[in-house]
C-alpha cells in the first residue's frame, strides 16, 4: 500500500513539469512568417456561426489596418514613410536601411494597428516591410498579403479584451469574450467569458489615442480622438460610448465607419446658414452687402476631425 | 464659400480649416504631419464635439465707377449674387483625392438698386 502512494507522488512530480512547460511554450512561440502570425488569429472559423457580424467587419478599416482603406492603401504606404522620413533619417534608431526594421521599429505604429505583432519575430517585421515596398511598387499579391495581418475578432474579443490585466486577469487562449459568462460552441474557444470593457469606450481608447505614446523609445503620435473624447465630450457631460454611436445607433454594427459613410455623415454635424442682404452706409461712402452667417454643430462624442 | 454674380463671375471666395495642428517631435513652431514625427499639439480648429462653431462672411457686390456730369461715382454693378456654402471632409486635405462633399447650402439673393 505504502509503495503505491509514492509511485503517484512521482507520477504526479514527473507532470506537473511538463504541464508547466507546455503552457509557456504555448504562450512564448511567436510567428516568425506573416502566414504563421495570421494562423494564430485565425478568425475564418467564426465566419461560419457569425457571419452577419464577419461581413460587416470585413468592411471595416479594422480588417485592413496595416494597409489602410481599399481604394488608396494610405496605411502601408505611410509606413514606407515612417521607414524614409523617420526610421533611416533618426540617427539612433539602428536602422539604416529597410533590412534593419525589427518589430520594435514597427510597434511605433503596430501598437494600434497590429497590436499582435508583439508575438511575432523580427522576420515578419522584414516580411511586412518587404510587402510594403513591393504594393507601393504596384504589387498586388503584396496588397493582399498586407490585408491578412489586421484587427479582427480575436484582437477585440481575446487579446486586448482585458486592460487591466493585474486585476481582472490575462485573457484566456480558449475564450471569447463577450458579454456574459457561459459555454461557446468553437472547437478552440470553448468558453464566453464576460469581458469587463467590452461596452465601454476604453476598449476602443486603448487604440484611439490620447496624444504621444510616452512608452515608446520614440514617441509617435497618430489618432488623439479618444483624448477629446475624454477631455471635451464626457468632460461636457456626454455619455454615450463609442459602440452606442457606432454599432448601435448608426445601424452598422462591426463595420465601424466614419467620414465616408453615409450613416455617419448624418450623424455627424448640423449644419446651417442665414444670409442677410443689406446696405452698409459709413458717412457718404454706401456698401451692398451680403452677409452669411454659419452655424457648424458637432453631434459627434469627440472632436471633428481627428488627426 | 463662395459668392457669384448673376453671370457665375466668383466675386468672393474664403474658407475655413477645421483641423488640428500636431506639433513636429514636440518642440518648435512646426508642425507635424506623419505619424512618426508627432507629438503634442500647437494649435488645434477641429470643431470640439457637444460645441457649436460660428462663422460670419461678409460679401460686398461688386460695384463699377460710372461717370455722372464730371464726378465719378461709384454704383453698384449688379444686386443679385448667388452664394454657395459647402462642407468637405477632406482626408488628404485637398480635394483631388478622396474628398467627401458632406453639406452645400445656395441661396440666391438681392439688394435694392434704387433708393437714397
Ligand atoms: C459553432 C458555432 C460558432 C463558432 C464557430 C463561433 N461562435 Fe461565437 N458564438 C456562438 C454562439 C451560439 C454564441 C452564443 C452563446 C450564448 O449566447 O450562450 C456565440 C457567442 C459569441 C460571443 C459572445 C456574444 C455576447 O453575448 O456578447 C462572441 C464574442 C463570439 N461568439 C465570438 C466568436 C469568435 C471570435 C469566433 C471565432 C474564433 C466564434 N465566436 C466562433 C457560436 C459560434
Ligand atoms: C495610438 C494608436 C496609434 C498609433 C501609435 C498609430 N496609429 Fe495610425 N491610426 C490610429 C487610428 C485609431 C486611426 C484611425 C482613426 C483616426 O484617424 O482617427 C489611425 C489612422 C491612420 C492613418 C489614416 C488611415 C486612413 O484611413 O486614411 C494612417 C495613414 C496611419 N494611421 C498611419 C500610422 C503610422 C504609419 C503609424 C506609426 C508611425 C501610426 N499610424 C501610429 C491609431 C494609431
Ligand atoms: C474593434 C473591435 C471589435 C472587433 C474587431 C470585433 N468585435 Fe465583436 N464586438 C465588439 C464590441 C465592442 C461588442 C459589444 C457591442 C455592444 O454590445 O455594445 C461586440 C459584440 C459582438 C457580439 C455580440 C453582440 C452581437 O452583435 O451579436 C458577437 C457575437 C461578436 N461581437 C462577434 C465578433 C466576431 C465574430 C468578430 C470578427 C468577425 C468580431 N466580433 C469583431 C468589438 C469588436
Ligand atoms: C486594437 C486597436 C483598436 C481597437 C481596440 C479599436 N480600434 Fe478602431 N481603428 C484602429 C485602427 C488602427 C484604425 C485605422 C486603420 C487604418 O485605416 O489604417 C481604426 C479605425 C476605426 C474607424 C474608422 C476610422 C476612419 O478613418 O474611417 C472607426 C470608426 C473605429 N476604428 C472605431 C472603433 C470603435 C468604436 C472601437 C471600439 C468598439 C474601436 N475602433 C476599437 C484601431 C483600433
Ligand atoms: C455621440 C456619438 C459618437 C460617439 C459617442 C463616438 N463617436 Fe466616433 N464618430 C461619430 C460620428 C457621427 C462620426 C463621423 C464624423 C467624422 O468622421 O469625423 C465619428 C467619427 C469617428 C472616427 C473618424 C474620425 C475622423 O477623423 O473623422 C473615429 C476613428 C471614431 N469616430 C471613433 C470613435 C471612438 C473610438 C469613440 C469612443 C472613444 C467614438 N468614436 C465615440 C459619432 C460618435
Amino acid at each position: 500500500m505504502r509503495r503505491f502512494k509514492v509511485f503517484i507522488l512521482i507520477a504526479l512530480c514527473l507532470c506537473i513539469p511538463v504541464l508547466v512547460f507546455a503552457a509557456q511554450t504555448g504562450q512564448t512561440k511567436k510567428a516568425n512568417s506573416i502566414d504563421e502570425l495570421a494562423k494564430m488569429y485565425d478568425v475564418s472559423s467564426c465566419k461560419m456561426c457569425h457571419e452577419k457580424i464577419y461581413n460587416e467587419w470585413a468592411k471595416s478599416l479594422h480588417a485592413r489596418s496595416i494597409y489602410g482603406p481599399e481604394t488608396s492603401g494610405r496605411t502601408a504606404a505611410t509606413l514606407k514613410t515612417t521607414i524614409i522620413n523617420g526610421l533611416m533619417e533618426w540617427p539612433h534608431s539602428g536602422v539604416k536601411k529597410p533590412e534593419d526594421v525589427k518589430v520594435e521599429h514597427l510597434m511605433i505604429c503596430a501598437k494600434c494597428h497590429l497590436p499582435q505583432l508583439q508575438d511575432a519575430t523580427d522576420k515578419v517585421a522584414q516580411e511586412i516591410v518587404k510587402n510594403v515596398y513591393a504594393f507601393t511598387a504596384g504589387d498586388e499579391k503584396a496588397a493582399e498579403q498586407l490585408e491578412k495581418l489586421n484587427i479582427n475578432c480575436l484582437v477585440c474579443h481575446n487579446r486586448n479584451a482585458i486592460i487591466h490585466k493585474w486585476a481582472d486577469g490575462y485573457p484566456e487562449k480558449d475564450a471569447v469574450y463577450g458579454s456574459k459568462d457561459g459555454a461557446h460552441p468553437a472547437p478552440m474557444y470553448s468558453k464566453l467569458k464576460k469581458g469587463p470593457v467590452q461596452k465601454e469606450a476604453i476598449l476602443c481608447g486603448q487604440c484611439h489615442g490620447l496624444g504621444p505614446n510616452f512608452e515608446l523609445e520614440n514617441p509617435s503620435q497618430c489618432a488623439t480622438l479618444y483624448g477629446t473624447y475624454l477631455w471635451a465630450y464626457t468632460a461636457e457631460g456626454g455619455q454615450e460610448k463609442c459602440q452606442d454611436c457606432h454599432m448601435h445607433k448608426s445601424g452598422l454594427g462591426h463595420n465601424m465607419q466614419s467620414y465616408r459613410s453615409k450613416e455617419m455623415q448624418k450623424l455627424a454635424v448640423d449644419f446651417h446658414v442665414e444670409v442677410l442682404p443689406h446696405w452698409w452706409r459709413d458717412g457718404t461712402k454706401m456698401i451692398p452687402q451680403a452677409t452669411v452667417k454659419v452655424e457648424i454643430k458637432n453631434r459627434a462624442g469627440h472632436a471633428i476631425p481627428d488627426g | 464659400m463662395t459668392g457669384k454674380t448673376k453671370d457665375g463671375k466668383e466675386i468672393f471666395k474664403q474658407s475655413k480649416i477645421y483641423m488640428p495642428i500636431p506639433q513636429q517631435n514636440g518642440r518648435g513652431d512646426r508642425m507635424g504631419r506623419g505619424p512618426y514625427e508627432k507629438s503634442g499639439m500647437l494649435r488645434d480648429t477641429s470643431i470640439p464635439p457637444h460645441k457649436t462653431v460660428h462663422e460670419t462672411f461678409d460679401i460686398a457686390f461688386p460695384m463699377e465707377d460710372v461717370k455722372r456730369g464730371d464726378k465719378i461715382e461709384k454704383v453698384i454693378k449688379s444686386g443679385e449674387m448667388t452664394v454657395d456654402v459647402e462642407l468637405w471632409y477632406l482626408p488628404y486635405g485637398n480635394k483631388q483625392q478622396d474628398p467627401f462633399l458632406w453639406h452645400k447650402y445656395t441661396k440666391d439673393v438681392k439688394v435694392t438698386t434704387t433708393g437714397k
